[in-house]
């Protein structure tokens, strides 16, 4: 089974290379459509991802091919995996974007939701970096209309 | 005598799902449009993403460069991602969550409040219970709304003049608005769905709707399955709904309902008319129906759910029955369900 193993080199945009068991990087639907449309020569570059990002999207998808892993151990891995700080989340998502990889997408929209949960916009704006730019009057327009979300 | 009108349950069903269709085309033209927004984003994001992360990460100088790259990286902000994505984001959010979110920053209050992430939310809460009538009822809202909101702010003003030509403005307005329905709805345009769903949710906005069983709430427990129109409004504390029932004189109020006493009203046939049918000649014994009932004049209609029962001279079994024989179902038997009212032969005229 070993013999027929064929391996890809993926290359980001920090010029870093990563060699990867093509199963496993077909995880990702852009690299799939490469390989089945044979586009694919040495190295397929990611320009969009860097390397630190890749690293974690490559040990998301090693542990998910895992053979014989348990649901439970995965869903322990999973939430570990999203505990990141929310520019390494956001790069992720950019990277799952390119990578067209569904999976790591859907988990991490699903993380940024959780995080907006149950906050105020304040609290939103200080977890997320966001600048509130609205004039006192419109605050304090929104501020009424919102009276309901926060009971 | 009292003269019953029949209405069949295939045709309910047909009034009440005819409400969502055209927000459903709406959201289609929105899909198409968006898509080709995210395309053009895709390309521009993708680019910048190569230029902020282009930053060589193992390199010997690894201590000043790892404080460059953390810099960088928390550059890239939330609003930094693509549109779809954020969308995405945004579909996972409860309506309260989509509220707050629609308060932090102006990109963001454009991006929550539309109507795409509002449509879900409202079909998901209010679908089943809003009907044709409910709709019409908050375009008239809106309307009202606006007009008071513009006499508000020229108030404020101060300025006798610009007060009075508005006032009248308005007036003329209305009085063209009461002769022409489509001036309803292109005011209805300036609302959104959020602004919707938040008048029913606070409970500001009084729709109507039916009530089941308001005897039984009586402590007639013999009446069972009578539907009444009301106004009804919504409070979110105790997830329940107050009623206000029409009737000559005084104001009926009952609070408490529950949701599984509510519906969307069937038919346009405003509580004061006998709704006219058109599928009577159709009607076979076993037919499910609704007959409108008052006790009074003074009484706005109920309805009544009954299953018609087999004529006085046939034997009621399937095979060899001939309620139809003789043309027309003229005489028959409604059988209500559990009531007081037991079997009653109706007559149709006509």
């Amino acid at each position: 089974m070993s013999s027929s193993t064929k391996f890809l080199t993926l290359k980001t945009c920090d010029d870093k290379k990563f060699v990867l068991d093509e199963a496993i990087a077909v995880r990702s639907q852009t690299i799939k459509n490469m390989v089945e449309d044979d586009c694919v020569s040495n190295v397929i570059p990611l320009p969009n991802v860097n390397s630190k990002t890749m690293t974690k999207v490559i040990e998301y998808w090693k542990k998910h091919s895992e053979e014989g892993v348990s649901k439970d151990v995965l869903m322990d891995f999973d939430k570990a995996f999203v505990k990141v700080h929310h520019s390494i989340l956001h790069a992720l998502i950019l990277a799952a974007n390119f990578l067209n990889d569904k999976e790591i997408l859907d988990m991490m929209c699903q993380e940024v939701a959780d995080r907006i949960k149950g906050k105020t916009p304040e609290e939103i704006r200080k977890e997320f970096d966001i600048k509130n730019d609205f004039t006192p009057e419109e605050e304090e327009e929104i501020r009424k209309e919102n009276a309901w979300a926060f009971e | 005598m009292l003269v019953f009108l029949i209405s069949c349950f295939s045709f309910i069903l047909l009034v009440s799902k005819s409400f969502f269709k055209p927000m459903g085309g709406f959201s289609n033209v929105w899909f198409s449009e968006e898509l080709v927004k995210f395309l053009a984003l895709w390309f521009s994001k993708g680019r910048n993403a190569i230029s902020f992360l282009n930053s060589p990460l193992m390199t010997d100088h690894v201590k000043s460069k790892l404080e460059n790259v953390v810099e960088k990286e928390e550059g890239v902000s939330l609003l930094d991602l693509p549109d779809l994505t954020l969308e995405c984001i945004f579909e996972r959010l409860p309506p309260n969550g989509l509220c707050n979110m629609a308060a932090v920053c102006n990109s963001l209050r454009e991006k929550c409040t539309s109507d795409h992430l509002w449509e879900k939310h409202m079909k998901e809460k209010w679908g089943e219970l809003i009907g044709s009538a409910a709709y019409k009822e908050w375009q008239c809202y809106v309307v009202s709304r606006n007009k008071a909101s513009i006499l508000e702010k020229s108030r404020k003003k101060k300025d006798l003049y610009g007060k009075f030509s508005k006032i009248r403005k308005l007036l003329w307005n209305r009085s063209k608005g009461n002769e022409d329905d489509s001036k309803v709805g292109n005011s209805s345009e300036m609302s959104s769905i959020m602004d919707w769903y938040l008048s029913l949710e606070t409970g500001k906005f009084w729709f109507p709707a039916q009530v089941f069983n308001r005897e039984v709430q009586n402590g007639q427990v013999g009446f069972m399955l009578s539907c009444y129109d009301a106004e009804v409004s919504y409070d979110s504390r105790t997830n329940t709904f107050s009623a206000r029932y029409p009737s000559y004189g005084r104001r009926i109020i009952e609070d408490d309902i529950e949701w599984n006493r509510l519906r969307a009203p069937t038919v346009d046939t405003l509580p004061y008319v006998l709704h006219v049918s058109d599928c009577l000649d159709d009607l076979k014994p076993d037919d499910h129906i609704e007959i409108q009932w008052r006790k009074s004049k003074e009484f706005a209609y109920g309805w009544w759910y009954g299953v018609v029962g087999h004529s006085e001279s046939c034997s009621g079994s399937k095979l060899n029955c001939h309620c139809h024989a003789s043309g027309k179902l003229h005489n028959f038997e409604v059988n209500f369900v559990e009531s007081q009212k037991g079997r009653r032969k109706i007559q149709m005229q006509g």
